[in-house]
């Protein structure tokens, strides 16, 4: 059973083909980096495969369990909304831009959601949340807001909430894209650790450095198909595909 | 200064007509203005058209035309309401348009990543409005709404044509019989003293809010 299948999606904006027809298949415990140039769709990829995006045609099954797939007339079907709520309460998000609740302190970030959709005892939503803000290093911050920490920090509190609904497969949108350059490592120290601990990845990433060396698999796209998908070693250390190699040559130079 | 005190008690009856046409509509009007602010922004296309609608005619016409209509207007047809009554709901009506266009405004400025943000934590649409986007637009929305009160106190004035005895036409009475402008400085002075408190009150509001960016 893979952890997320999609197959075969195709997704449009008004007339703009976006997804031509992408797949993929994450193991349990995998890592999956998808990088390619800007514009590419794995933005909009990502989001499918959580239903922040609808898709026009394709199947998704997460943990083996259908939430999409082509009806009769070719078209995407989505299962009932109870069964996708399933099927994404065991998905996290990560953002490009965090999407902290700024109203909120980092402790009430973390604890909002389990508390009012999973019905945990706040104190219990809490001691889970200091646990997680202890692991990604910023217990002393509980009670800050989101504007008074740095982007790293922002964005490490954004990654422990959505572990605070303890998910199988953490989904990231350009986590360090946001940052300025000093402040990635931190975030993807973070994320490294989660790698370790055999959490299921899906990393849209302009950082060749840290897919190379934690990811397991992967996949370059472009213009809405995956053109090479493979082992790190495969796909960044020796591209076969020109597009691949014209790629990763312009961001390993813009270092 | 025997003058005064004596316009004093008369005035402050009329005053306090003007205060409660004033708390009356912004207590009634506030929540209105919210649900309607939030119609305005609603995904069933009728209701948001009607809300579309409601606000053109409430702004795009005078506030005096909406009071004249609702109390001689109605009347014509038979609907006969006190002159206090048909004044609040003139207000009401007028004020909730205003207020729905500030919350609708409002509940767009805030970001899209944060309904995402939402909705991938398993929040419902109405979690997501009350615990997530309604705290920010309040905040947001502290400025115009303060001047909408500032505007609301001056605008009380207006019933002054369905003499209702508030504190403009007490203050004009008075003019006329004592033949000395005095009462006028004097309600200008009542008006100066709310305008100046609900000032103060907002401001001590954003600062309250001020505990976030
Ligand atoms: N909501 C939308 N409506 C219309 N077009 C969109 C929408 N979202 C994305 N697009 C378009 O779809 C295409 C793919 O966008 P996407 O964000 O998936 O690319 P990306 O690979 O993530 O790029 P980047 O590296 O810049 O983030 C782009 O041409 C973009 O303009
Ligand atoms: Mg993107």
């Amino acid at each position: 059973m893979y952890m997320v299948q999609a197959l075969d999606i195709y997704k449009k904006f008004d007339e703009l083909e976006v997804l031509k027809g992408v797949s993929l298949q994450v193991e349990k415990g995998q890592v999956i980096a998808i990088i390619g140039p800007s514009g590419s769709g794995k933005s909009t990829f990502l989001r499918c495969l959580n239903r922040l995006e609808t898709i026009d045609s394709g199947t998704i099954e997460i943990e083996g369990e259908i939430m999409v797939q082509n009806g009769p007339g070719g078209k995407a079907v989505y299962r009932s909304e109870d069964t996708i709520f399933r099927l994404r309460q065991k998905m996290g998000m990560v953002f490009q831009n965090f999407n902290l609740f700024p109203h909120k302190s980092v402790l009430d970030n973390l604890i909002l959601a389990p508390v009012m959709v999973n019905k945990v005892e706040p104190a219990r939503a809490k001691e889970t949340a200091r646990v997680l803000l202890e692991k990604v290093g910023l217990s002393e911050k509980a009670n800050n807001f989101p504007f008074e920490l740095s982007g790293g920090q922002q964005q490490r509190v954004a990654i422990a909430r959505a572990l605070a609904m303890n998910p199988d497969i953490m989904c990231f949108d350009e986590p360090t894209s946001a940052l300025d350059p000093e402040l990635t490592g931190e975030v993807l120290q973070v994320m490294k650790g989660l790698a370790v601990e055999n959490m299921t990845m899906i990393v849209v990433t302009h950082e060749i450095g840290f897919a190379r060396e934690v990811a397991d698999q992967v996949i370059f796209m472009d213009d809405g198909i995956i053109i090479e998908q493979g082992s790190a070693e495969d796909v960044i250390v020796n591209p076969q595909h020109e597009r691949t190699i014209a790629f990763l040559s312009k961001v390993l130079m813009a270092r | 200064m025997d003058y005064i005190m004596m316009l004093l008690p008369p005035m402050i009856k009329g005053w306090t007509v003007t205060l409660q046409l004033f708390f009356l509509t912004l207590c009634v009007a506030l929540p209105i203005g919210i649900a309607m602010g939030i119609a305005r922004v609603s995904r069933l296309k009728p209701l948001k058209w009607f809300m579309e609608f409601y606000v053109w005619i409430f702004r795009g016409t005078p506030l005096l035309l909406q009071l004249l209509f609702v109390y001689f207007g109605l009347m014509t047809v038979g609907l006969r309401m006190e002159r206090f009554n048909a004044a609040a709901l003139a207000f009401v009506l007028n004020y909730s348009a205003y207020l729905a266009e500030i919350f609708r405004s409002g509940i767009q400025s805030i970001e899209k990543g944060q309904y995402e943000a939402a909705d991938v934590l398993g929040l419902t649409r109405f979690q997501t409005m009350t615990k997530i986007v309604l705290p920010q637009v309040f905040k947001r929305v502290l400025p115009p709404i303060g001047n909408e009160v500032i505007n609301l106190v001056k605008d009380s004035a207006l019933i002054y044509v369905l003499a209702i005895s508030e504190l403009l036409r007490v203050a004009k009475n008075a003019v006329m019989r004592d033949e000395t402008f005095i009462p006028f400085i004097v309600a200008a002075v009542f008006y100066l003293f709310m305008t100046a408190v609900f000032q103060q009150f907002f401001k001590w509001l954003e600062t309250k809010y001020n505990y976030y960016h």
